[in-house]
């Protein structure tokens, strides 16, 4: 095997390992053993189909935003509002699905909104590409601040237009099946938006490497200047690339909606944003590894709701936050392990060179 | 009213002005703190346990500092000396942060039936000052945490620019190689700006739990340490231009506070309020034209080898 794969390889895995080893020691502090939770944690999660469903569930929007953070990622641009637009897609599905639940057929329904969903996404990543080419605008304070001004209108829409029937709480009514997203597994949760976000990811990998758009994009991310003197219109890139993230991240909102919540609730997947961050690093922004990175993402959110759940032993949520802040941090190292390793093997070729 | 609104906006100021002088100098040096929404959070937290725990705010403060310190040194360690992405790290350490403190604020308090609170700082009337009207009771009568800041500013302004501490800092930003050139470790450099950031930031948090609410939720921060870094991009990494920066918006989170308490005057939404802030941010980066980066921003610094 190619020695930089390997590396790539082991370095991922001990980084890995090392942020759920840190995760562990973390539990002893709340007085549990680390060791029996998680091997009771992963023992559920493989055996109970339910749970094992699950863990692809939570890996659906992750890989949406994951490949949202990518897409603008490789034309070195940063679009931190990942969340912002999530939830645009969010207020888009719950609105449309609502409004015309019931009076179109499912398959005919779950088309448009989801199409919706990507252009309203993409309009508000569009709108930040616009900004940052127009007015060459910073794209990451723009993005990261268009994330709370969307969550407030969302807030907004729920206390007022969108608010349920019963005007109880600030969520919208319940979609009835007809609006719902057909399930991939009987017995699971698990939808076919996970189908959805596989052939997305595909489709971004195709786009990326194998069309001059995406040509025209990685160009203007690694050398602005050379991509310019080459005839591409870099501003034209800017607002494409935005626009394209948005509606990835916009997706998530259509699976969401109409695949697990069915409604429209104040403040729910508070953190798919910057874990599809942490995602897309993982798996270097490469749209074919985000899938297992996302999975990986799910597996350590269902286990860690798993233990949530234990009886006796009490373990908060956060512990999901804690374990993925941890492995993020450790395959952020791994990076420069790995960086380490290559220089040192690059040293000694020269070295055998120059002996002989 | 309009003097109480006028103290509260330079209150809501206080901790913006902490985390953006310090992006300011850290940014100068080349370093873009991303984890700063981290940092300020980690400082909310550690202010309000060494608070409780002790039932003294100086302990809480000197804590929070230290919960700074902490998060700067590691994120750092790891953009500095091992030369990673700036922004990629400090989102991993703003994710590990937000769940370190829930969950060790579960692990120290479990789940208490009230919530948990201290006595937030006292407003401390400095005698004769605060005695000036209009002006003294805006300026002069704010927490200690407030006081720290007034002499901060002229002191940051001082040594970034009139020092030789400065100097350094400022190349580092700019010329690298010729401050290496010069005998100084760049790294070292960058590193000490950074912890020095982290000091300020958990002070920023520190305000938020110790100074002002008196207790620690999980979203105490909300945005506001990114607001701090806006505030250094749209200032030109100046300490004037974030000194008006900062005014701007503690004087606009203080009228979203004003109008949400009575009710946006039935023309707004409060959502409206909440978001204003972080419309401003997006307006304002759209408006600068001209900024004055500086040239290695966020860029590692490697010597050739």
């Amino acid at each position: 095997m190619n020695a930089r794969i390997k590396d790539l390889i082991i370095t991922n895995f001990l980084a890995i390992m090392a942020g759920i080893i840190l995760s562990g020691v973390v539990l002893i502090f709340l007085g549990v053993n680390p060791v029996a939770v998680f091997g009771e944690a992963l023992k559920t999660m493989l055996a109970d189909k339910y749970t094992f469903g699950d863990v692809f569930l939570k890996a659906t929007p992750l890989i949406f935003t994951a490949l949202a953070f990518a897409f603008t990622f490789k034309a070195n641009l940063f679009n931190i509002g990942a969340q912002g637009q999530f939830y645009m897609g969010a207020i888009v599905a719950a609105a449309v699905s609502l409004k015309l639940d019931g009076v179109l057929p499912n398959f005919l329904l779950l088309i448009i909104v989801c199409i919706l969903t990507l252009i309203a996404g993409g309009i508000i990543g569009g709108l930040i590409g616009y900004l940052k080419s127009r007015y060459n605008a910073n794209e990451f304070l723009v993005s990261m601040m268009s994330t709370y001004v969307v969550l407030a209108l969302m807030n907004y829409l729920l206390r007022t237009f969108l608010k349920e029937a019963k005007g109880e709480y600030p969520q919208t009514d319940a979609l009835t099946r007809a609006a719902w997203i057909p399930t991939l597994l009987s017995g699971t949760r698990l939808h076919m938006g996970f189908i959805l976000a596989v052939v997305v990811a595909a489709g971004v990998w195709i786009l990326l490497y194998k069309t001059s758009l995406g040509y025209r994009i990685r160009a203007v991310g690694s050398n602005t200047l050379a991509s310019e003197m080459s005839g591409i219109n870099s501003k034209k890139v800017y607002i494409t690339a935005f626009f394209m993230s948005g509606a990835l991240a916009g997706l998530a909102g259509f699976t969401e909606v109409n695949g697990v919540q069915h409604m429209l609730i104040q403040d729910f997947n508070t953190g798919i944003g910057s874990a599809g961050l942490g995602i897309a690093i993982l798996a270097n922004a490469n749209p074919i590894g985000i899938i297992f990175a996302a999975i990986l993402f799910g597996a350590l959110n269902v286990m860690g709701n798993l233990m949530g759940r234990m009886p006796g032993v009490n373990i908060p949520s956060s512990i999901i936050e804690l374990m993925q802040g941890f492995v993020m941090i450790f395959v952020i190292i791994s990076y420069f392990v790995r960086f380490y390793l290559e220089n040192r093997r690059e040293k000694r070729k020269i070295k055998k060179v120059v002996a002989q | 009213m309009i003097i109480s609104l006028l103290s509260r906006a330079l209150m809501m100021s206080t901790p913006l002005l902490y985390g953006s002088l310090a992006e300011v100098i850290a940014e100068r040096s080349g370093m873009m703190v991303t984890a700063i929404e981290g940092i300020f959070l980690m400082g909310a937290w550690g202010g309000f346990v060494g608070g409780y725990l002790t039932g003294n705010a100086a302990v809480g403060i000197l804590m929070a500092m230290f919960c700074g310190l902490v998060i700067a040194s590691i994120y750092g360690c790891i953009t500095i000396f091992m030369k990673q992405h700036q922004v990629v790290t400090g989102t991993a350490l703003n994710i590990l942060a937000a769940g370190f403190c829930t969950y060790f604020q579960r692990v120290l308090f479990g789940v208490p039936t009230t919530p948990l609170k201290i006595t937030p700082l006292a407003n401390i009337p400095i005698p004769l000052l605060s005695d000036i009207p209009v002006l003294g009771s805006i300026l002069f009568n704010q927490n200690f945490l407030t006081y720290i800041v007034y002499l901060l500013i002229p002191v940051v302004y001082i040594a970034l620019y009139k020092t030789s501490v400065g100097l350094t800092i400022r190349a580092t930003g700019e010329n690298p190689e010729a401050v290496d050139v010069a005998g100084i470790h760049v790294s070292k450099v960058r590193f000490m700006v950074v912890l020095f950031a982290g000091i300020m930031g958990g002070l920023a948090g520190a305000f938020y739990s110790v100074g002002y609410l008196g207790m620690f939720t999980a979203n105490i921060i909300g945005g506001r340490g990114w607001i701090a870094f806006a505030i250094c991009f749209l200032g030109n990494w100046n300490p004037k231009g974030a000194v008006i920066g900062t005014l701007v918006f503690g004087f606009t989170e203080a009228i979203s506070i004003y109008m949400q308490s009575i009710g946006g005057g039935g023309y707004f939404p409060n959502e409206f309020f909440i978001a204003l802030p972080y419309l401003l941010t997006i307006i304002l980066t759209v408006a600068r034209k001209n900024f004055n980066v500086p040239a290695k921003l966020g860029i590692p610094y490697s010597k050739e080898n």
